[in-house]
């Protein structure tokens, strides 16, 4: 019989914060991963069949179990513990990632572990030994330092793409965060998106000096530089009074809904003016009959839930509480599991649209196969982020679609180069440009 | 003796350099725990190593490649495909080769025989979701949706669905296996041919040697391909529903439907399910552990306490409910007729049906087993036995008396007497008992607890599935042969004579009990004094 005297249920309450800045406060996450792989299978209720099986781009590519989040959790909790030191393997390990946040939701559904945050935190932590980030990363840190944006471009040309015949109001309630990739490399998306708001007569105005998100910085465990991003764009909008800021680009979208609360430990709902997508005010101007689809677009499209828009972009609360006997927390904890319901915007607006024949890739909302361009890794990573962009088309041909669609720059990039260089016969495209393309019919 | 460079060489040489690594960080990635099946206990702290190299072979050939290296060079090695089954699956000795078999996923689908054709790699899901847009369905075994299914096959491999299905050395078809020596072993019809249709023969059914009752964790070599027996299903689609994590298949209910009924008593619940088998109808019947029903409910692990602390040892002792799932595997008329049939049934025994989601969220597609972590963090099926109807359900009860001692730091369950269920038309039932724990909590009970079981089958003459490798060879070898443990270990000698193979199973929990001190005073059995160290 056992010896009574060491068994208690009673532990000791554990204080922890959902706080990357130390790796510590996810070491209870890290070490009860029981490697069901919920983080890499597509959820099995949605399991397609034995082609597309996965949703981690890394453990995809890479295929060691180290480039998992199963692995990387055992990885993480060897270094919080002093186990393990970093070495080149570990920097490729935690970089060769896109954050997608695919992991996360996947672990949500089993085990419901903070296995997103853990990642970010092993990247502050990376940083703080001073092995972080990689140099493709420090240079990009170095241009949004000089210039504000992510290209290294003159500040003064940001807000070229404005389209002749539109412009922006001194004063407005709703503000236009274009971001840096659609100010300077894909300006087709701003114009759209000033279009379509022109056309609801949507007063906007933009920020009085625009500057990068931090998206990119922050991904990559900088975490001090991506909190002075934060406070210096926050409180510029403040300034401004709006009511509403409005992005494009769903990297930015989750910078400013998400990690800016998260890095300056506050709530989205303490922002202080709301933060959507442009998706959001589409769908709810359509639906109320202010925007209507007119002009048709013959085509056999697909939707790709961009990361930003999808699974990583429920709301940011900060959380300080104790973890005691079976790893209960107190007070009550509102797991962010990516499932608030953003799926079916972008879906409804593409079906309104005459013409289009809608149809769904294998992996889709929650289970979607990132594009791989995002968070650092088309910077340090670009093979990586190249056979991503292809293992995501080989679904396009699979479906047959004529036309890919998303919601992010950095996904349209990225698709629309890898089908450049043969991955796929097929259109890219952002939802702004489609949308606008069909308002104006 | 740790790889060499020339081992090294000669190993990369099979598969290719991105194929294979020594990288302590790369090896850490394949750490057991203390996550994990076992979660946190002794055989995990004790028993468990980081492997000393990792090599992904991608076909057969590499597979015997390798294993002929290893055991030319005196190197142990560990077959591993997913390795979910924490502890047992991951090497157990110093700068072992860990065979990690995820690139073999490879999938045929043969329709008109109704089998299908996997590799080590491919997980059942996928394979289930193939099966159903091919008018087939298999069973995925309560190890969940995303487990290895020939790693689970020649584990365990039964689920509710085994009421009509069968159980899994049924459904093994031609098989493949590359024994502890590299030499290729074809069981069934692949010995003759490359068609996998037919799984005995020629001469002796070896497919004992993969699984016997539940399996032999590695220590005989490595499955790389098999042929799986699928059964007919019905032809609509059950379509996916929801977001994760609140997933499930919605039924169309005219040809699949779960009902649940509760009846007065266990003498009700063996009945019912007893008469359902002699009818011949149902696609599974079964009876779950009432927290289950709190897991389903919860949206998180606080909930379910909030829901399960509601209990108590007499709500717990009055939950009668069976669970039956109707196919209509043949038309709508079919599954009316069966209706009909499992209401006169239940009619006779007491039995009232109760409202019952028209979907399904654990058992035909996904199996949600990795959820059973979710509200202590430490998880282990203690045991499961497989005996008469009537006799199964006195197993559970036996360990909920024993878990009264262990009872913290196992979790309270009030006498919960686990799962039973019926098998292959009810000429079989089933029982599991499983227990949970908080891993930071003080676990060397459990490890003692896991013991104590043995003893207590051993007493009771239950035939448990948990002999071999699972639990010390020599405590249940004499009790259950009398020479049941030096047979199989004849059979490991002759064909492992090196005992490189995931080496040290099957004595492994002989040598744990050895090492871990909290052990010493359970052990009231005879072993010899040269165990593997």
């Amino acid at each position: 019989m056992a010896d009574p005297s060491p068994v208690r249920y009673y532990k000791p309450a554990a204080e922890f914060k959902l706080d990357i800045t130390d790796v510590k406060n996810f070491v209870y996450d890290m070490s009860r991963c029981i490697k069901c792989k919920g983080c890499t299978w597509v959820d099995h209720t949605y399991m397609p069949g034995p082609k597309f099986m996965t949703r981690c781009p890394s453990a995809a590519k890479y295929e060691f179990d180290a480039y998992g989040a199963y692995g990387k959790m055992r990885i993480g909790h060897a270094m919080a513990e002093g186990r393990l030191g970093w070495n080149e393997t570990a920097l490729e390990v935690l970089y060769a990632c896109t954050l997608c946040g695919a992991c996360d939701v996947g672990c949500k559904r089993n085990l419901d572990l903070e296995v997103g945050l853990s990642l970010e935190a092993l990247r502050v932590k990376a940083v703080q030994d001073g092995v972080g980030p990689l140099p493709a990363h420090k240079r990009i840190a170095e241009s949004i330092a000089q210039k504000h944006n992510l290209y290294g471009a003159p500040s003064e040309k940001r807000t070229e793409w404005l389209p002749q015949g539109i412009t922006p109001a001194q004063k407005a309630e709703v503000l236009y965060f274009a971001g840096c990739t659609a100010s300077y490399v894909n300006r087709e998306i701003a114009q759209s998106t000033a279009k379509i708001l022109q056309a609801a007569g949507t007063a906007f105005m933009l920020m009085p000096d625009e500057w990068c998100c931090g998206n990119t910085v922050f991904s990559v465990g900088l975490f001090d530089e991506a909190k002075a991003l934060a406070q210096r764009n926050i409180d510029q909008v403040r300034q401004t009074g709006v009511k509403t800021l409005l992005t494009s680009c769903a990297e930015c979208y989750r910078m400013w809904k998400v990690d800016y609360p998260k890095v300056l430990n506050i709530s989205t709902a303490d922002l202080g003016f709301q933060v959507i997508h442009l998706v959001e005010y589409v769908d709810e101007k359509m639906k109320s009959g202010v925007l209507k689809m007119k002009k048709p677009l013959e085509t056999r499209l697909t939707y790709h839930d961009s990361c930003g828009l999808a699974r990583l972009s429920d709301p940011w609360t900060p959380y300080e509480g104790k973890r005691g006997w079976m790893g209960c927390v107190e007070p009550r904890l509102t797991r962010r599991r990516g499932n608030q319901e953003i799926y079916a915007k972008p879906r409804d607006i593409l079906k309104a649209i005459p013409g289009v024949n809608l149809v769904e890739m294998p992996r889709t909302r929650e289970n979607a196969f990132c594009c791989g361009a995002g968070r650092g890794v088309r910077e340090a990573f670009p093979d990586f982020a190249e056979w991503a962009a292809s293992h995501r088309l080989d679904e396009v041909k699979e479906i047959g679609a004529e036309t890919l669609v998303s919601s992010c720059p950095w996904c349209k990039n990225n698709f629309a180069q890898a089908a450049k260089a043969g991955a796929a016969d097929v259109q890219v495209l952002d939802i702004s440009e489609v949308i606008c393309a069909s308002i104006e019919g | 003796m740790a790889i060499s460079k020339e081992i090294y060489k000669a190993l990369e040489a099979v598969v290719g350099s991105q194929y294979i690594s020594d990288d302590p960080v790369i090896c850490e990635g394949y750490r057991s725990g203390p996550g994990g099946y076992e979660s946190g206990l002794g055989y995990e702290r004790v028993m468990t190593k980081v492997p000393g190299c990792v090599i992904m072979p991608r076909t057969t050939e590499e597979v015997q490649r390798i294993v002929k290296v290893c055991y030319r060079n005196d190197v142990p090695y560990v077959p591993y495909s997913t390795g979910f089954y924490g502890s047992r699956s991951h090497p157990h000795v110093e700068d072992a080769l860990l065979i990690d078999l995820k690139r073999m996923n490879d999938f045929k689908l043969d329709e008109k025989h109704f089998y299908v054709e996997v590799g080590p790699g491919m997980i059942y899901s996928p394979i289930q979701e193939e099966c159903m847009k091919h008018g087939a369905y298999v069973v995925i075994g309560g190890g969940g949706a995303q487990a290895s299914a020939i790693a689970n096959l020649i584990g365990d491999g039964w689920s509710p669905l085994s009421h009509r299905i069968g159980l899994p050395h049924r459904r093994i078809l031609g098989t493949e296996v590359v024994m502890p020596d590299g030499e290729l072993l074809k069981l069934g019809s692949l010995a003759e041919g490359d068609d996998p249709f037919w799984g005995e023969g020629p001469g002796p059914d070896l497919r004992g040697l993969l699984r016997g009752y539940t399996g032999l964790r590695g220590c005989l070599g490595i499955v790389t391909r098999m042929a799986i027996k699928t059964l007919p299903f019905q032809p609509e689609r059950l379509e996916p529903t929801g977001i994760s994590p609140n997933t499930a298949l919605a039924l169309p209910e005219k040809r699949v439907k779960w009902i649940n009924f509760v009846v007065p008593s266990k003498d009700a619940q063996v009945q019912a399910m007893r008469e359902i088998g002699h009818a011949e109808i149902a696609g599974a019947v079964t009876k779950v552990p009432l927290f289950w029903r709190a897991i389903a409910k919860a949206e998180c692990k606080e909930e379910f306490w909030d829901l399960w602390s509601k209990e108590n040892e007499e709500t717990v002792a009055n939950f009668f409910i069976v669970r039956v799932l109707l196919i209509g595997y043949t038309s709508e008329e079919q599954m009316e007729y069966d209706e009909r049939v499992l209401m006169d049934i239940m009619s006779e025994v007491g039995g009232i049906a109760r409202r019952t989601k028209p979907s399904d969220e654990s058992w035909i597609k996904n199996a949600d087993s990795a959820g059973m972590w979710l509200m202590c963090g430490g998880y282990v099926s203690v045991d499961y036995v497989i005996e008469t109807l009537s006799q199964s359900p006195d197993h559970g009860p036996s360990y909920a008396d024993l878990k009264r001692k262990y009872t913290p730091p196992l979790m309270p369950d009030y006498g919960d007497p686990g799962w039973f269920q019926s098998f292959e038309l009810g000429h079989q039932g089933y029982s599991e008992f499983l227990v949970y724990w908080d891993q930071d909590d003080d676990t060397n009970p459990v490890d003692q607890f896991y013991v104590d079981t043995s003893k207590m089958n051993i007493k009771n003459r239950f035939y448990t599935s948990l002999l071999g490798p699972h639990q010390p060879l020599y405590l249940t070898g004499p009790q259950y042969g009398p020479n049941y443990h030096e047979f199989l270990l004849k059979v490991k000698n002759e064909f492992d004579p090196k005992w490189k193979s995931h080496p040290p199973v099957p004595l492994a929990h002989d040598v744990f009990v050895e090492r871990a001190p909290w052990m010493h005073h359970m052990k009231d059995w005879e072993s010899p004094d040269d165990l593997p160290k």
